[in-house]
């Protein structure tokens, strides 16, 4: 198995973190698990794990932490073993694992909350004209682009004026008489 | 009865008879010949009543200032509207016609108008007539301006056009203020007079244009160009109640290579347009709104033409039009 070695070099200097080598282990995986390392962080320190027993027993018990505070009974008996195992068989790569925010659940649901809400009233104000992106409108509708000259020329008998961007088109079900 | 009311023709005294009257009928529509002669007065004095001021238009989110001067001339009038903000346009109107003047870039061009009525002349000439479409009713006294005037709600009987709630000055009945209202009264468009003179001659039509102003103001040919309509290829029917047709000319539009038929369908207050060319391929019928509703226009194929309609109307008026089209079975063979 080929796995890289995190040198001095690699590793954040002592001088740039006021933490212990210790502490800032624990960090890293804490934040590990909340997904708020950079990929390149996350790879180094799940690189990491596979050299230390003892941090990959704490992020099982970080895991089992997070999973008793949002009222899941998950066991991680093993966890350990069934890692080191799994690192042992994978050749290949320690990619960096799709960022999941799950330890901050409300903040999603608050965040989803606002989205829908914001859709609802876009969608229930379809004259809003403020509101309503035009050029999304435009997208599906046909074009007309040629409009302008015939607004412009009912300007003498209208003072607005009203130029092709302001109105929207669709497809109209006049039917054509023989 | 007002000093204004002592001097007003014969004609305009039921019309400033009808603003003395309280406000206690508010609710009430004025019965049709009453309705017709205020609006006939209203009409009236936006043509024969000397003024000069500065009014404010608003559309949608944007808003104009513009100042109009206007002269009666015998039984017609000389006016000019000249935009205060924004593109340096001007249009001036007397019996000979209206043109506009717009300087853009350090270019001039001149264009003939096919109308010359602009606020506070909303009303017809025949205002009259209207009272068989709209429902007239006078509101309370408010004040525009500086000046006191009534408000009067003019409202379509059927949904063939928007309806005005117009506000009408005491003395001589010239409206201060037009707002156009859809179908649930919301504002469509609207016209405030912010600085008004009544009454005054006004300063630049009164010593007449000088021989600079008449040059530049002269039109050139090309600008000028509108032909009668030789052989009409296209017949409307079922126009919408008490519209007809008031205009039907060959022009050039702009960005167009070719002259194109431009018909006017009014009933005085409300125009639709219909323009008519040769379709180049089929036409896909297609439906358009201004973004408050305000305009509508719709585009489809009559026959081998391309017809397009368009106007300050609600959708039923510009559908009608749309639909009442037809390929004139004669025009092939004359």
């Amino acid at each position: 198995m080929k796995i890289h070695v995190m040198t001095e070099s690699t590793m954040p200097s002592q001088s740039e973190q006021q933490n212990s080598p210790a502490e800032s282990r624990h960090e890293n995986l804490s934040a590990l698990i909340d997904g708020e390392l950079s990929d390149g962080m996350a790879r180094i320190a799940i690189t990491q794990l596979g050299h230390s027993p003892g941090d990959l027993a704490r992020l099982g018990e970080y895991l089992a932490i997070g999973d008793a505070m949002r009222g899941l009974n998950t066991r991680h008996d093993g966890f350990s073993a069934r890692v080191m195992a799994e690192l042992e068989n994978e050749p290949v790569v320690l990619a960096p694992v799709q960022k999941k925010r799950e330890s901050r659940p409300t903040l999603w649901l608050a965040a989803a909350t606002a989205a829908a809400i914001t859709w609802v009233v876009w969608q229930s104000n379809p004259r809003d004209d403020l509101a309503v992106p035009l050029a999304s409108v435009q997208q599906t509708a046909p074009q007309f682009d040629e409009a302008s000259p015939y607004l412009a020329a009912h300007q003498d008998f209208a003072q607005a004026v009203i130029s092709t961007q302001e109105m929207r088109f669709t497809k109209a079900s006049l039917e054509i008489r023989p | 009865m007002t000093q204004w009311c002592m001097r007003m023709p014969a004609g305009m005294l039921a019309g400033c008879m009808a603003l003395s009257v309280p406000a206690v009928q508010a609710a009430d529509p004025l019965p049709p010949q009453e309705a017709a002669a205020l609006l006939q007065r209203m009409s009236d004095a936006a043509r024969r009543v000397a003024y000069e001021g500065v009014f404010v238009m608003q559309h949608g989110a944007s808003m104009q200032t513009l100042s109009i001067v206007n002269r009666p001339v015998g039984t017609a009038k000389e006016s000019r509207l000249a935009a205060l903000d924004g593109v340096e346009r001007e249009i001036r109107c007397s019996e000979t016609g209206s043109v506009s003047r717009v300087i853009e870039g350090g270019q001039i061009k001149l264009e003939k108008r096919l109308n010359s009525r602009y606020f506070p002349d909303l009303l017809p000439p025949n205002a009259a007539a209207l009272a068989s479409w709209y429902h007239v009713k006078p509101g309370e006294r408010v004040r525009v301006a500086g000046l006191d005037c009534r408000q009067i709600e003019v409202s379509p009987k059927d949904d063939f056009r928007w309806g005005y709630v117009l506000c009408a000055e005491q003395g001589t009945g010239l409206p201060l203020k037009a707002v156009m209202v859809n179908e649930s009264g919301q504002p469509l468009m609207q016209y405030a007079f912010a600085e008004i003179r009544i009454g005054s001659l006004p300063r630049v039509e009164s010593r007449g244009l000088s021989k600079t102003e008449q040059t530049a103001w002269t039109m050139p040919p090309a600008a000028a160009a509108t032909r009668p309509i030789m052989l009409e290829t296209v017949s409307v029917k079922n126009l919408p109640p008490g519209f007809s047709r008031i205009t039907a000319v060959k022009r050039k539009l702009p960005n167009k290579p070719e002259e194109v038929e431009h018909w006017v369908f009014s009933d005085g207050l409300t125009h639709i347009s219909l323009f008519l060319e040769p379709a180049l391929q089929p036409i896909e019928s297609i439906r358009g709104q201004s973004k408050q509703g305000m305009i509508n226009m719709a585009k489809r194929q009559v026959g081998t033409m391309q017809a397009t309609i368009l106007g300050d109307a609600p959708w039923p008026a510009i559908e009608a039009i749309a639909m009442g089209l037809e390929a004139r079975s004669d025009a092939a063979t004359r």
